[in-house]
């Protein structure tokens, strides 16, 4: 067969082959569509209309119990919650327009925004807030858990919070992802949830789990109706992959970019990239029980060891994101611009090392009566700088001589580790704005038993008043919660029982046809409703 | 390792120098031979099931670290793991009963395709499963198919002109199509046709467009051997005398092809379509996994970073169950093609 | 006595393996071939080219480490710096030598695949044959052990191993051999099956030279160069199911140096640092190259 023909023939054969791949597509939403019906759930309930923004998390669709969701729903602007907060933590009012203490800051009274409504038609009365507070106060593991409340009950159209003792973050506590307010259709008899049933901006068209969610505009919502009409999200694990579809132009709005990718990205024409420095630190926890660690010095030489600005620069791409202490810029009332910096000094950890009576061994690694200095640090490939920042930790104690072991795992061996005491060292992000006020993760962290996220075989009598004091003081904005916040920054940048390494800066990629999204360092909200799609 | 296990020299025997004979009515012995096939077939699909699921519970039983934290670490992320939420799921799932009734308990429960639920949505598996399934047969369909027709196409033009230059890229694109990771393949793909052409989805499920990627990578490593099978027995159908006969009968070389080649290679590529099953659902795991696509491959991956054990059980069922289904299907085929199989071995 | 060799219908087989045929090609004896003088050298070249480049990346395997021995130590101040004469791949992102990294990964892959292969050949072989010679019960049970190992690809069967422990090694290892051995158990039994109830042997055996006259003299020769086509290829598949698994996030973990994950570190910076995740891609393409080519037996019409 002569070339040309055989040539011919392929060029026939690929144009086959696309057709037949085309043929495989789902056909549009339109019509019955049932042809596909099984195979493309994701398109079933596709709503006819306008061009959907297409957004993009790392964030999988396991659950709709808003203790496990991983607050997709709220970030989608599905849910709402009794009270929201702006980028910088500030609490704004959510579904509830003003809150107030009473009796010995004992009672709290949250009124509700009257004009709410759930996305199937009943108002949001104080009735239904309870009932989802009730639900969200049965879970031990619901960030609700944290403050000491004897009762939830309704008063008018006020929904009323009695506690056992004062509590001054509670606010805060109920702006938590997880107590967000689902209309009582949304649960089952048992209590678990069988739909995600909110007031915001949104609602929920489809739920394919584990990977997309699609919404459209909630007509009857009490406030700005969103510029666009449908969202569609996909959940994509692999952060590469992410970086793909981003680049690809595939996406609108692209969130939980790796610093690496971010950087190819920046240079590209038809997406930008927006970024917020975030309330988050990396942190190295040590094990204060630990026969080496729990020498102040030792902990301090390790600190000392870690080149911050090298590792923020390598593995984040960002040299000013090097921790200096524990608390970020971002976070003003924690922040202290005049503590003494975290520095990089290997002789001086050596030195320190040498005080604390680990001598250099002939292998590198330094030992004290024949025990050598190793430790094992725990890890987990959840956020894909993690293992990266260990390898260069890893790296960074070597050259003091300190042996360190990488084991890169589950999240959960952190905490599991923390409980049965053979936790060394680990490594990982602590977020300060799980709720918009760091008081409640810090009570968690630095309690005196110590934290499954924080201390570990530590704790200090004057941060432990400092934190006494701002859960019982009413007015934050005193100068007597200045003092304390100062208190527990300071001892923490002295005592090192977590040891800062890196702050947090939090990217999306955003294609240029979006216009007026505006990034939550609070990672919140994503903010959709805001945002418009330009022809 | 979707690739290489593939007959090197295919030996299509006697199915080329002897064409089959017209299809008699041997209606007792085709029944015969299915029948055969079917018991063999499912007492294999039983053994796997079993095999799998107490492997699975032998695996439960010994996870390293606590089972609850991991759970748990599922359930809450990595912001919220904690002993509390470990605590909460240990109340919720039955973890602390005895061993063996465990054991017997989900024996029963697989039979009645009840996998429990996932450790870490807390979900029921099974249904999970059907979403899962459907999207990677969805998925497989698609591969096979056009690796089907762009292998059997490439395998025909080849055969055409042995020795000659389409002949010999054959030979290059089934090495290629061999030695290539299709994660590899699949990273390559993305780049050129998403990132620099901006002409199909990256990753995702459920646009338009989305299968192109996943499916092409996949039937990229499938088509290699299609291509080679093919062109293997054209050459040889070609060579054989019925068919010299039929050219110098005066039949036009196209005739010719349609009516002996074609037929008889259907027979072979629908037999490597099953050789290629095991390939294929390999292939599956990787190609979902970097697509995101969710079918039972991510689900497995997932489950299996996750220690979701009674998913993994699930998934790791579902995608044997189709390499039996597959292989059944395609022993039936051959039996109903090639009356020569019939006969008793 | 003449049993027919059972048939094998889900999974290929490599070269001449009579149970490799899918249903519908009947076993029969190798159709005549017709070799053309042109393609038979070729093939011979390409099997010397592909020895040449399993040979230089056994080398490299064995002797870079030896070189650039450094393969986990960092120099944050040199990250994804270009390549150099003294750094031929350059750094990569936490400032380590990618040569180093590579060939330590290389090492692993290699050796990792040729303990993997040597369990499953030396296990399928030796249960093949005891199962050929006793036949009865013990066949019948090995036999459908087999069957089940049949539908499972050997990649669901190294992922549930992944699943024990993470991130370890020797469950990597013993989920490829385990996934492996099947092949040989079955490819080893058939044949022997043929040659022990053969005319020769059934002479052999009545002689009394004893089994190991049997092994050496019959068995062998008719295994061996089957054992050792199925031997390179296993190892192609050890080394793809490694990087394939550290890929997908659930094989090896950092800081080891493994193909996969040498990949996956570095595809981010693809753009910024190409030679970074050439390099590895390019070793395993060549790596399976190798393998796969070396026991390419073109012959064709």
């Amino acid at each position: 067969m002569p070339l040309r023909r055989s040539l011919l023939s392929a060029t026939a054969l690929v144009a086959v082959s696309a057709t037949m791949l085309t043929a495989c597509t789902p056909a549009p939403p339109e019509g019955a569509g049932a042809a596909q019906g099984a195979a493309d759930t994701g398109t079933s309930g596709a709503a006819v209309g306008g061009e959907a923004l297409d957004v993009i998390g790392p964030y999988e669709v396991h659950s709709l119990d808003p203790a496990t969701a991983e607050g997709i729903f709220t970030r989608l602007q599905v849910a709402e919650t009794l009270v929201e907060a702006d980028g910088t933590g500030e609490l704004q009012p959510g579904l509830a327009t003003e809150w107030a203490a009473s009796g010995e800051g004992l009672k709290w009274t949250f009124s509700l925004r009257e004009s709410a409504v759930f996305h199937d038609g009943t108002p949001v009365d104080a009735k239904s807030v309870v009932a989802a507070l009730e639900a969200a106060r049965s879970s031990e593991a619901n960030t609700i858990a944290v403050a000491p409340i004897e009762a939830v009950r309704a008063e008018g159209n006020a929904v009323v919070v009695e506690l056992s003792e004062p509590f001054a973050p509670l606010p805060a506590v109920l702006a938590a992802t997880s107590t967000q307010i689902l209309a009582p259709s949304a649960y089952r008899e048992d209590g678990t949830v069988s739909e995600v049933i909110g007031s915001g901006p949104y609602r929920v068209v489809d739920v394919a789990p584990p990977a997309r969610i699609e919404l459209e505009t909630f007509e009857d919502f009490d406030g700005q109706a969103p510029a666009v009409d449908r969202v569609v999200y996909q959940s994509v694990g692999r952060a590469e992959n992410r970086a793909l579809m981003a680049e690809s132009g595939q996406a609108d709005l692209t969130f939980g970019m790796d610093p690496t990718s971010l950087q190819r990205i920046d240079d590209q024409d038809g997406v930008r990239v927006e970024s917020a420095l975030l309330p988050r630190t990396i942190v190295l926890k040590l094990n204060g029980e630990h026969p080496a660690l729990s020498d102040e010095r030792v902990r301090r030489a390790l600190s000392m060891a870690l080149d911050r600005p090298g590792m923020a620069t390598a593995v984040l791409r960002d040299p000013e994101i090097a921790a200096t202490q524990m608390f970020p810029a971002t976070l003003e009332t924690w922040h202290q611009d005049h503590l003494e910096p975290l520095e990089h000094d290997v002789e001086g950890a050596g030195a320190l090392l040498e005080e604390a009576g680990w001598q250099m061994g002939p292998d590198g690694v330094r030992e004290k009566d024949g025990e050598p200095l190793r430790v094992e640090l725990r890890t987990f490939p959840d956020r894909p700088e993690l293992p990266t920042m260990a390898t260069a930790v890893q790296a960074a104690l070597a050259e003091v001589g300190v042996a360190v072991e990488v084991r890169v795992d589950n999240s959960s061996e952190i905490p599991a580790g923390h409980h049965d005491g053979s936790l060394e060292m680990a490594l990982f992000t602590r977020n300060f704005a799980l709720v918009p006020d760091p008081t409640v993760t810090l009570l968690k962290d630095y309690a005196a038993e110590g934290g499954d996220w924080g201390a570990m075989g530590w704790s200090d009598p004057d941060l432990l008043a400092a934190m006494e004091q701002l859960t019982t003081d009413a007015d934050q904005s005193g100068t007597e919660a200045d003092v304390a916040r100062e208190q527990v920054a300071t001892t923490l940048q002295q005592e090192l029982p977590v040891v800062p390494v890196s702050w947090y800066r939090q990217s999306a990629v955003v294609n240029d046809a979006v216009e007026g999204f505006v990034l939550d360092p609070l990672e919140r909200s994503w903010g959709l409703a805001a945002v418009s799609i330009k022809e | 390792m979707p690739t290489p296990t593939l007959p090197e020299t295919t030996d299509p025997g006697t199915t080329g120098s002897r064409p089959p004979v017209a299809r008699a009515p041997h209606d007792f012995f085709w029944a015969q031979a299915a029948g055969r096939v079917l018991v063999r077939r499912t007492a294999q699909a039983v053994a796997v099931a079993l095999a799998v699921t107490v492997t699975c519970f032998i695996i439960v039983q010994r996870l390293p670290g606590d089972i609850a934290f991991r759970i748990a670490a599922g359930r809450y992320g990595y912001d919220k793991v904690d002993a509390a939420a470990a605590a909460e799921v240990r109340a919720q799932t039955g973890l602390d009963e005895p061993a063996f009734d465990q054991l017997a308990g989900w024996i029963l429960d697989a039979v009645r395709l009840d996998f429990g639920t996932s450790l870490v949505t807390g979900a029921a598996v099974t249904g999970e499963l059907g979403h899962h399934l459907a999207a990677t047969l969805h998925l497989a369909a698609c591969a096979l198919l056009v690796s089907l027709v762009l292998g059997a196409a490439i395998g025909v033009l080849a055969a055409q002109s042995r020795g000659g230059l389409l002949d010999r890229l054959t030979d290059v694109w089934v090495a290629v199509a061999r030695a290539m990771p299709p994660f590899v393949l699949g990273l390559v793909l993305i780049i050129v046709f998403s990132v620099q052409l901006g002409w199909v989805p990256a990753a995702g499920h459920g646009e338009r467009g989305n299968i192109v990627l996943p499916a092409l990578t996949l039937a990229a490593g499938l088509s290699g051997l299609f291509a080679r099978v093919t062109r293997d027995t054209v050459v040889q159908i070609l060579d054989s005398e019925q068919v010299r006969f039929a050219e110098t009968k005066g039949l036009g070389r196209h005739v010719v092809l349609a009516r002996h080649v074609l037929r008889n290679a259907g027979v072979t590529l629908v037999a490597y379509v099953g050789v290629q099953a095991l390939v294929l659902v390999e292939g599956v795991v990787v190609v979902e996994s970097l697509f995101a696509w969710p079918g039972l491959g991510h689900a497995l991956v997932h489950a299996v970073f996750w220690r979701d054990i009674p998913s993994m059980q699930a998934t790791v069922l579902a995608l044997a169950l189709i390499v039996v289904v597959v292989s059944t299907l395609v022993d039936l085929a051959v039996l109903a093609l090639d009356p020569r199989t019939r006969e008793v071995r | 006595m003449s049993v027919p060799a059972p048939q094998r219908i889900t999974t290929a087989a490599p070269d001449g393996n009579p149970d490799g045929n899918p249903a519908g090609t009947p076993a029969t004896p190798p159709a005549p071939r017709w070799g053309t003088p042109g393609r038979a050298v070729r093939a011979r070249t390409a099997r010397l080219l592909a020895g040449a480049l399993l040979t230089a990346l056994v080398a490299f395997a064995l002797l870079g480490p030896l070189v650039w021995h450094q393969y986990s130590g960092q120099d944050l101040s040199q990250f994804l710096q270009p390549p150099s004469p003294a750094e031929p791949l350059g750094h990569d992102h936490l400032g380590r030598s990618v040569i180093a990294r590579l060939a330590h990964a290389t090492r692993l892959s290699l050796a990792l695949a040729v303990l993997c292969v040597a369990t499953a050949a030396l296990a399928g072989t030796a249960l093949g044959l005891l199962a050929a010679w006793r036949r009865g019960w013990l066949d019948q049970l090995l036999l459908g052990i087999s069957e089940v190992f049949l539908a499972l690809p050997a990649l669901l069967i190294v992922l549930i191993f992944a699943a024990l422990a993470s991130g370890e090694l020797w469950t990597i290892y013993l989920g490829i051999a385990l996934a492996q051995w099947v092949e040989y158990f079955r490819v080893v039994r058939a044949r022997s099956v043929s040659v022990l109830t053969s005319p020769a042997v059934e002479a052999a055996g009545l002689l009394r030279l004893g089994p190991v006259h049997v092994l050496r003299r019959h068995l062998w020769p008719e295994l061996a160069p089957v054992l050792l086509t199925m031997a390179t290829l296993g190892m192609a598949t050890a080394v793809l199911a490694m990087s394939t698994l550290s890929y997908v996030g659930v094989g090896l973990t950092p800081p080891t140096a493994e193909l996969g994950l040498l990949i996956t570190e570095a595809l981010p910076y693809y753009h910024e640092a190409p030679w970074m995740v050439l390099a590895p891609v390019a070793v395993l393409l060549l790596l399976l190259v190798g393998l796969l080519g070396l026991r390419s037996q073109e012959v064709r019409r």
